[in-house]
């Protein structure tokens, strides 16, 4: 590998490390439509940014967080999320319509700039890491406690800065991991090895390795592939993803019947 | 049994987005064993669902004694496809401690998307029944609400639940749904119909 491309591989490595457990979090919350609409009003803030000649990222953060603050007030699982989504979308075809630079920052969002992430992408990645692993042991009890519900459980409820941080950090992840991989791939890699891995894994903690597990071979994978074809990483990776998902579910129905 | 009561209602007028229930007045002993009884659809779970918040009181009162920790039972619980949790997984959910009950541990291992729907039954009343993991309640009323407590339950676990539930310790109070009979009975619990304390003003 060549130097020019180590900075992008470690940032790739690295978000796809924290989308997997994130996606985890989701998966166990029943929140995976949010990560749709989450995911494309990051892109649409990124289009934005560049009509505007304004940075990306705090523009792309600044849309996510809204659209979570309307998704957190209104409790509509599918049909708010969906229609979330699809404003979205047009948000970013009308404005790569009319607008030059956001016609090529739309592409850039779909397709994934992994190849020319920079430093600024890899110490933005490196600070999501850090804080995953600072953030967990909260994760883990917010995520646990939404379980319970119808049951009650006499032990106090994660306190509110608890559930507040959850959300705060599940946005920053996505916008972020969209913004590096393109928003097909981030959401292939949350969505699919959580789901993949909630059928191999004996109870929470497998969970999260089996998905951070698929999720890191799919992008090892996808990586190798797509640099010797001369294949745009994003939509590689998505099928890599898919396949690995499919066959983790495949193996559990095969070793359960065995 | 303490003389003050765990939970007291005054002309309380339960319901979800309207009052449905009432007014209801009583008042239940810290350490009884109340078993509220009446025809489906009277509002013995909404008046469960009103002491955890997961309803509401439109008018009237309906109070638990300062502190107290409430842990309920639903009537039925759902489980997704898949859900990779286990038992332990559970109990680290409710925040309370493993009993030693042999059964109860022979389950902690298994994912819960795999148990029966006795042994899931079975895990949720034993987790609900069991002390805070941390011991730092220690001393604050514990109420335990059970809203049909032998929904699933199979021959094969209903023994360990009657088993659980009378060893709850003397301190804890004990309110329960149930239209079994037999499982009343073997409890021995108090029978208290709903309807006795409806349309009661103070």
């Amino acid at each position: 590998m060549t130097d020019l491309l180590l900075t992008p591989f470690v940032a790739g490595f690295l978000i796809t490390l924290v989308l997997a457990l994130a996606g985890s979090g989701l998966f166990l919350r029943g929140s995976v439509w949010q990560a749709l609409a989450l995911g494309q009003w990051a892109a649409a803030g990124g289009v934005l940014a560049s009509v505007l000649h304004w940075p990306v990222l705090p523009v792309a953060l600044a849309l996510g967080a809204g659209v979570m603050a309307l998704l957190q007030r209104v409790r509509d699982a599918e049909r708010l999320p969906l229609a979330l989504f699809l404003g979205g979308l047009a948000a970013v075809t009308l404005l790569a319509a009319n607008f030059s630079q956001a016609s090529l920052a739309a592409a850039a969002w779909a397709e994934g700039q992994l190849y020319f992430a920079g430093p600024n992408e890899l110490i933005a990645v490196l600070v999501a890491a850090v804080a995953s692993a600072v953030l967990w042991p909260w994760l883990r009890r917010v995520w646990l406690h939404a379980q319970l519900a119808p049951d009650v459980s006499a032990a106090p409820a994660p306190p509110a800065i608890a559930r507040w941080l959850e959300t705060a950090w599940l946005v920053a992840v996505i916008v972020l991991g969209s913004m590096v991989l393109g928003m097909p791939a981030a959401l292939a890699t949350l969505l699919l090895p959580a789901w993949g891995a909630a059928f191999l894994a004996r109870g929470l903690t497998g969970a999260l390795l089996w998905s951070q597990g698929l999720a890191i071979a799919g992008f090892l994978v996808a990586w190798t592939i797509s640099l010797p074809l001369d294949q745009p990483f994003a939509p590689v990776l998505v099928v890599v993803l898919l396949l690995l998902a499919l066959l983790a579910r495949a193996g559990a129905a095969l070793r359960r019947a065995a | 049994m303490s003389d003050s009561p765990v939970i007291e209602a005054r002309a309380a007028r339960p319901g979800f987005d309207r009052p449905v229930l009432g007014p209801l007045s009583l008042a239940v002993p810290g350490g009884a064993r109340w078993a509220i009884t009446g025809p489906n659809g009277s509002g013995k779970s909404l008046l469960l669902k009103c002491l955890t918040g997961q309803a509401r009181v439109h008018g009237g009162r309906l109070t638990t004694a300062p502190g107290t920790r409430i842990s309920l039972l639903a009537q039925d619980h759902p489980r997704p496809h898949p859900w990779p949790l286990s038992g332990h997984d559970w109990f680290r959910a409710m925040g309370t401690r493993v009993p030693e009950h042999p059964r109860i541990r022979a389950l902690l291992r298994r994912r819960l998307d795999h148990l029966s729907g006795g042994q899931w039954q079975l895990l949720r009343l034993a987790s609900v029944l069991a002390p805070a993991e941390t011991g730092a309640d220690t001393g604050r009323p514990h109420l335990v609400l059970l809203d049909e407590p032998a929904n699933h339950l199979d021959a094969e676990v209903r023994a360990d639940a009657i088993e659980l539930i009378t060893a709850l310790p003397a301190s804890t109070t004990l309110v329960m749904t149930s239209h079994d009979d037999e499982l009343l009975g073997t409890l021995g619990v108090e029978r208290h119909p709903l309807q006795d304390y409806l349309d009661a003003h103070d």
